[in-house]
């Protein structure tokens, strides 16, 4: 179960106030990446309520990403919806593909649903790539930015862009927060943890994942909306699998079920990728060499590490409080996993 | 409450479950007794929805549930629990019978609100948790129960389910001695007006519990009676006795 424990809290805090003042202080190649690290963020911790709390591991999340950012681009730039309006629009159609999707693989599980998420995702890249009307593998080009000048705001400043990403990324993780302290949310990692006993306990399974699936989905369609906007294009090549593949790296290196967790992989894997294409540009293969490492290590990832080495303190702090010989070693941390 | 007319299930020619017919008032205790082989876990999965029967009926309540989803049986109040522990693995007590309580009172939709939360829901959990003994335990994780208080959860989670009919599926199979009376006096606890079956290899067990007494056999029924009656049967004798036991 996940609880919004201090530490996480804590940790997402310390990541915003970052992002915040890096949106302001770094120049302008470091806001690219910024918004770069919030985008995926948002990938990353939609695909862990779906992969890491609800147990079904996506390989086709890029899809949505792409959904949405070729439905803000056909309703601003064909249909003459404004911006703001469209962003708000373009969830829609995001919902109902993950809704859609959700309620199809309701049945299959494991590899399984790995494949037919997988064979999702390249339907629709591929449909989008071969689609003349859409811009086929040019993509689309002279996306218009929401237009927030009447309250004072200028989106084409590079600070107040990035500095509204962040905001828009802590938003989304307050709300997923919130679901999964929710009925939903309890739900949704009870069937991760045993979909038998669900239904033998008379819960209708598919309504449940096709929710999960549709909300993780409008959450990554909402970060291709912005996507669409910070480039001002959009392009196939945003819901390549290999997109997919990169956000679910992203989630298991910073770790699953901890919802901040992926925020913080993704963070590590964009600034790494940065950082090592200096040098070479064989950065995927030192993503791979820490992939291993983390996964050999107990496959909790970076924050899921902290979180346990923390709960290993405080238990034995609070082993020693107690008299010699008595522990309450079995009692489940605030802090513990999910 | 429950009640079975002429139920059938073969698979191939193999007649597993050959014209079996009872009936449970409420709150009455029956054990359907069998030797391996017998068909209780067939006739047990006919009940619970997993296999559809060739023929007959199944009443709930005066409801036929033959064509009725495994969860659809749930909602109109049977409830079961597993011969194999079925768990939450990594919830604790609390929030494995509060979930499973959730979900019969369809507190599962909100997307804000947490209903497991409700202050009925927790208080019903920690009165289930009294009545299978797991009330000290409440807050513990259930991959870090004994094999003892996990069979007791198990029937936690089966009565959370709020059931008017409870299935036992051999609840005291892989447990001590001392846990098989445990076992008896919890279910000796459990509210009267609760109609319980339980399927059950273990005769003392059954004579224990039941008001009453099915004995299967190849699919057929044998026995129909009380327990004081099966205890004292021939025929109930040399099934699980085998012929040799009357030559002694």
């Amino acid at each position: 179960m996940y609880y919004p424990s201090k530490l996480r809290s804590a940790v997402a805090a310390l990541l915003f106030v970052a992002g915040i003042v890096a949106a302001f202080q770094a120049g302008y190649f470091g806001k690219e990446i910024l918004v770069e690290i919030a985008l995926y963020a948002l990938l990353a911790l939609s695909l862990d309520f779906l992969a890491g709390f609800g147990g079904m591991v996506s390989l086709g999340h890029a899809a949505f990403y792409g959904i949405g950012g070729y439905a803000y681009v056909i309703m601003t730039m064909e249909a003459g919806v404004p911006p703001l309006a469209a962003m708000a629009l373009a969830l829609v159609p995001c919902f109902a593909a993950g809704w859609l999707l959700g309620i199809v693989t309701s049945k299959v599980r494991g590899i399984f649903y790995i494949m037919a998420t997988l064979a999702f995702g390249q339907m629709i890249y591929v449909f989008t790539f071969q689609n003349r009307m859409l811009g086929g593998s040019d993509g689309v080009a002279g996306v218009p930015r929401i237009d927030l000048t009447a309250i004072g705001i200028d989106m084409n400043d590079p600070s107040i862009f990035a500095c509204a990403v962040v905001v828009a990324t802590g938003l989304v993780y307050l709300v997923f927060s919130r679901i999964l302290t929710s009925s939903f949310g309890r739900t949704l990692v009870g069937l991760h943890r045993n979909e038998n006993r669900m239904r033998a306990l008379g819960l209708s399974v598919r309504w449940y994942k096709a929710m999960a699936s549709g909300l993780a989905g409008t959450a990554a369609g909402f970060a291709g909306t912005i996507a669409a906007q910070h480039t001002m294009f959009v392009s196939p090549g945003m819901m390549d699998w290999t997109t997919s593949g990169e956000v679910l790296i992203m989630v298991i290196l910073g770790g699953l079920e901890t919802l901040i967790g992926p925020v913080v992989g993704a963070a590590f894997v964009v600034l790494l990728k940065h950082e090592i294409s200096e040098f070479t540009n064989h950065w995927h293969f030192f993503i791979g060499v820490f992939l291993i490492v983390a996964i050999l290590a107990g496959g909790r990832g970076l924050y899921g590490s902290l979180e346990a080495g923390v709960a290993r303190l405080t238990r034995r702090k609070s082993e020693r409080e107690q008299e010699p010989g008595k522990t309450t070693a079995q009692k489940n941390p605030e802090a513990g996993n999910a | 409450m429950l009640e079975v007319v002429e139920l059938s299930k073969a698979f191939g020619a193999l007649r597993v479950t050959n014209n079996v017919s009872f009936r449970l008032e409420k709150g009455e205790r029956r054990v359907v007794l069998g030797p391996n082989g017998a068909g209780k876990t067939t006739l047990f999965n006919l009940l619970t929805g997993e296999l559809s029967p060739d023929s007959g009926r199944i009443n709930i309540d005066g409801v036929t549930v033959n064509q009725m989803l495994p969860n659809e049986r749930v909602r109109l109040g049977l409830g079961r629990s597993f011969q194999k522990n079925n768990l939450f693995d990594g919830l604790t007590v609390g929030e494995s019978l509060r979930l499973a309580l959730a979900i019969k009172r369809q507190k599962t939709f909100s997307l804000w609100r947490d209903g497991t939360r409700d202050a009925g829901i927790v208080e019903r959990a920690e009165e289930i948790a009294g009545m299978v003994g797991l009330t000290s335990q409440i807050d513990v994780s259930c991959d870090a129960l004994s094999y003892g208080a996990r069979r007791q959860l198990e029937v936690g989670l089966a009565l959370a389910s709020e059931p008017k009919v409870l299935l036992m599926d051999e609840p005291t199979s892989g447990v001590g001695p001392d846990m098989t009376d445990a076992f008896t006096a919890m279910v000796g606890g459990l509210p009267r007006d609760l109609t319980i079956l339980i399927i059950e290899h273990d005769l003392d067990v059954a004579f224990d519990i039941a008001d009453s007494v099915t004995v299967l056999n190849f699919g057929k029924v044998v026995f129909d009676g009380t327990p004081e009656a099966a205890r004292t049967s021939r025929e109930v004798r040399e099934i699980y006795l085998g012929d040799w036991a009357g030559d002694a």
